[in-house]
């Protein structure tokens, strides 16, 4: 906290603390940048810093693809044979072989990899038989529509669990909401996912047990998945929000004659949600890559399960192309994060020496 | 919060608006499968044969005709001939067959079929089936451009020369790699063929309607078909890969058939189910469960430390705790209901104390330390091992599991280092040669690491391929038979198994397929309403 005095990058600010807690507290960033912005080059910043992220995302792409690459050709592994399995014969497994070419050495396959990749091809599934990228760009949709879901389900749990918790600290409802979703980050999806298979599919017959035809195929899926992140999501509230509450403002609008609520849902709550954000974009991220054990349990046709499959058949088109579809996600959570950050909190530039971030 | 709104509205959009609503069609009947089978392009696969057993056909099938047994019918060819020296193969083809785009079949079909097998530019992997035909060779390495061995008589005659006789053969193309393409369909389609449901076509009972990856296969009847009308309306195959899955969207009555193969931990539960045990399916599969050992490991060189690990098992007891005694043991390499099984092999007992015995002459009084491999996704190999273990060390042997992930697991055996491992086989088609020679050629038996030497064997074994005399070339059979089991102790045979299903009271004329694919054709199958 800055108690006063100016704030870097804002004339309008450089009044005092107060005003600024105003400003802030007319909800977003965006507004603030806006109202703040009278120093043109600010929006730029972000874009510039945006394009720096993203730029740097580029080494760390390659890196990943030539580490999965490297180690993949280091443990012991042949595709062929894993296609044929029992029905193996020596020579087929030759011709095969060398037919695909990958008797080649690993530099130059890998090579040959990065040269496709960068015009855009990424190769057949040896074992699905299709171009990767369309592969993944239909698997992709599903564990989108998966992981909103689930991200939404651990907000709507894990926000209004966190700040009952901290509100009434040590209540029943705080043991009570935070046992709650302890519960589900210590209880494995595969276990959550098989007991609501069993009583909302197989005993009340609500809910079909798994496939992805239709809305109701995703209701189970979220809420196992949801409830499995929410418990970190409500103890990051709980935390934060208490830490917040003791703040001089806080006293300040309640001296104010503010009703409790409004203190701590406009006041209290935004300044306490600045490490949930970051922790919700990163938890998205997390979700896009892939939820392999319940996209199994629940028959999602996700990307977890493509890369899951690829890892198993030595499929090295496929799991190259999974690898680089999910950096670039976690890369984009990690930038978004950043971003959400000088959203909540305009004290926070990209542009500044000195803010380290 | 308003700036959140259309974020919001976004989200909802798109979770309504998930795939394609569910048509539930009472005629449809509905399978599960384990894995996405990436291709129905059977010259591709070695194992994934659901679709292409529906959707092709081959020019002779074999068909179930009591529980474990075959008969080879004619399928796409009316009749055959065989020359007298077992080389050249002559098929007559049924008339007005049509494919699924309305093309007519002709001999030129097959020609191009089996000739797109061996040519290199498919990347086939199951040209085994049809490479003793003249030219194959030359064919698959690039020497030729066409197969010498394949000639197209007439529209309605194509004639099959063989490099050396093959007295299997006929049994051999009765399987899903026999299945026939269309000459202009598979061209047109290039390398969507077996992907794209519209461009693969074949003169099957059911057409490929849709396939989304990972997630399920649509097939609609063929009207057209030469057979008559299909009994089902469509296939519904699912891809679900968790065997609880599995078994609650049987139960919900999501899935009209459930192989127990693939949740084999449920078996006790629905023999046991007053609501569900009357609806197990079951038949006697041609296959066998085995260890195998791996005789370039010391002291497994050694044929008395092998006789001695065969007389350790108790083979019964895994047969009836593991697989609750719906099997039976077997004592050689071909099983029950397999051509050439011979009943009268003297049975491999379980006696404990001759093992030690013939450990003791070995020189192994104390027993020795040694491995079974297995890959770590397999609860019921695991099963297996650990009683195994146990037992072996009752007579001094102490093993240790090795688990590796499935990939090395393959590409360890296939370079012959594969410790000792428990695995199974079932028939491809009905003939010795589909086990023998897979597991004890030269070749085979390094790159399954048994490591098997006798070369009076592997030359008897390749002898007895070409033989056309049928008496004979099954008495060779057995005794090799006999020479690998029972005096080599090549591996350690332990049963073969039924095949149960559980199906829903609705399904009609199930039955279990007589050969080991887990896949089955489904034309025949009723649904009651």
């Amino acid at each position: 906290m800055i108690p006063g005095g100016a704030l870097p990058g804002c004339r309008r600010a450089s009044v005092q603390a107060e005003p600024y807690q105003q400003c802030r507290m007319r909800t977003a960033c965006r507004l603030y940048v806006h109202a703040c912005t009278d120093r043109p080059e600010e929006a730029s910043h972000v874009k510039r810093y945006i394009l720096k992220k993203l730029l740097l995302a580029i080494p760390v792409m390659f890196g990943m693809v030539f580490i999965t690459f490297i180690l993949l050709n280091v443990v012991p592994g042949d595709p062929i044979a894993l296609m044929m399995k029992e029905h193996i014969s020596p020579d087929v497994v030759a011709r095969v072989r060398a037919e695909m070419r990958l008797d080649d050495p690993v530099m130059v396959r890998f090579f040959r990899f990065l040269w496709n990749a960068l015009h855009g091809d990424f190769g057949i599934s040896y074992k699905l038989n299709r171009p990767v990228a369309s592969l993944l760009l239909t698997a992709f949709p599903n564990t989108l529509k998966l992981a909103v879901a689930a991200a939404l389900v651990s907000w709507l749990i894990g926000i209004p669990a966190g700040i009952l918790s901290a509100v009434r600290r040590y209540s029943f409802a705080d043991n009570f909401f935070m046992g709650f979703s302890i519960m589900g980050v210590s209880m494995p999806v595969f276990w959550t996912g098989l007991l609501f298979q069993y009583i909302f599919a197989f005993k009340l017959g609500i809910l079909p047990v798994a496939g992805f035809k239709g809305p109701e195929y995703l209701v189970m899926p979220a809420i196992v998945l949801g409830w499995s992140s929410a418990g970190t999501i409500a103890r990051l509230t709980r935390s934060s929000l208490l830490e917040v509450m003791r703040n001089d403002y806080i006293r300040t609008a309640r001296a104010k004659g503010l009703a409790e609520i409004k203190v701590i849902l406009s006041h209290a709550l935004k300044n306490s949600l600045l490490p949930v954000v970051t922790v919700m974009a990163l938890q998205v991220a997390g979700l896009l890559s892939g939820a392999v054990i319940t996209e199994s349990v629940f028959g999602i046709p996700g990307i977890g399960r493509v890369a899951v499959n690829a890892i198993q058949n030595r499929d090295m088109p496929l799991l190259q192309g999974s690898v680089v579809l999910t950096t670039f996600i976690v890369i984009a959570g990690n930038i978004i994060a950043d971003i959400m950050y000088s959203y909540l909190d305009p004290r926070i530039k990209y542009n500044k020496p000195g803010v380290s971030r | 919060m308003r700036a959140l709104k259309p974020v919001l509205f976004a989200i909802l959009i798109l979770t309504l608006s998930a795939t394609s609503v569910f048509a539930a069609n009472p005629n449809y009947l509905s399978v599960a499968m384990t894995t996405d089978p990436g291709t129905a392009d059977v010259q591709k696969t070695t194992d994934m044969y659901g679709i292409p057993l529906n959707i092709y056909d081959r020019l002779v099938e074999a068909v179930t005709v009591k529980p474990g047994e075959s008969r080879i019918v004619p399928g796409l060819a009316e009749k055959w001939d065989v020359s007298s020296d077992g080389l050249v193969y002559t098929f007559t083809l049924r008339k007005g067959v049509k494919f699924h785009n309305g093309e007519t079949l002709k001999a030129d079909d097959v020609l191009f079929t089996f000739d797109r097998m061996l040519d290199p530019k498919t990347k086939a992997l199951n040209t085994d089936f049809l490479d003793m035909i003249a030219g194959a060779g030359d064919r698959m390495s690039g020497k030729a451009a066409t197969v010498s061995g394949l000639k197209v008589v007439n529209d309605s005659t194509i004639q099959i020369t063989l490099a050396k006789p093959f007295a299997p053969f006929i049994a051999n193309i009765a399987t899903p790699a026999g299945s026939i393409y269309n000459r202009k369909a598979t061209l047109a389609a290039g390398d969507q063929f077996g992907l794209d449901p519209k461009k693969t076509i074949g003169t099957g009972p059911f057409v490929l309607k849709e396939w989304i990856v990972n997630d399920s296969c649509t097939l609609v009847a063929f009207p057209g078909y030469w057979g008559g009308k299909p009994t089902l309306d469509g296939i519904e195959m699912l891809v679900i890969p968790d065997a609880n899955t599995q078994r609650l969207m049987f139960e919900t009555n999501k899935l009209d058939v459930l192989d127990l193969d693939n949740a084999r931990s449920q078996v006790p539960y629905f023999l046991e189910s007053a609501k569900w045990k009357s609806q197990v399916v079951s038949g006697p599969r041609v296959g066998i469960y085995y260890y195998a050992i791996n005789q370039s490991i010391k002291p497994f060189d050694d044929v008395r430390v092998r006789k001695a690990m065969q007389l350790a098992i108790d083979r019964k007891l895994l047969l009836d705790k593991l697989f609750n005694g719906r099997g039976s043991l077997e004592n050689g390499i071909f099983p029950k209901g397999l051509l050439g099984f011979n009943p009268a092999l003297p049975a491999i007992g379980y006696d404990q104390k001759k093992a030690k015995d013939l450990l003791a002459q070995a020189g192994y009084p104390t027993g020795f330390d040694m491995e079974i491999a297995q890959v770590t996704d397999s609860p019921s190999t695991l099963k297996i091992n650990e009683a195994v273990q146990a037992m072996l060390g009752e007579v001094g042997i102490r093993v240790k599991i090795v688990q590796m992930d499935s990939a090395t697991y393959f590409a360890t055996r296939k370079t012959g280092n594969l410790p000792m491992y428990e695995s199974d086989w079932s028939a491809d088609f009905n003939d010795p040669d589909n086990f023998i020679y897979t597991f004890f050629s030269e070749k085979n038996t390094v790159a399954r690491s048994y490591n098997y030497k006798n070369t009076a064997v592997h030359a008897k074994l390749d002898e007895a391929r070409v033989m056309v005399d049928q008496v004979k070339r099954m008495k060779l059979y057995q005794d090799l038979e006999k020479i690998i089991v029972q005096d080599d102790a090549g591996w350690i045979p332990l049963f073969s198994l039924e095949h149960l299903f559980v199906v829903q009271p609705k399904v009609k004329n199930f039955k279990v397929s007589w050969n080991g694919w887990s896949n089955m054709p489904y034309n025949g199958i009723t649904i009651t309403k």
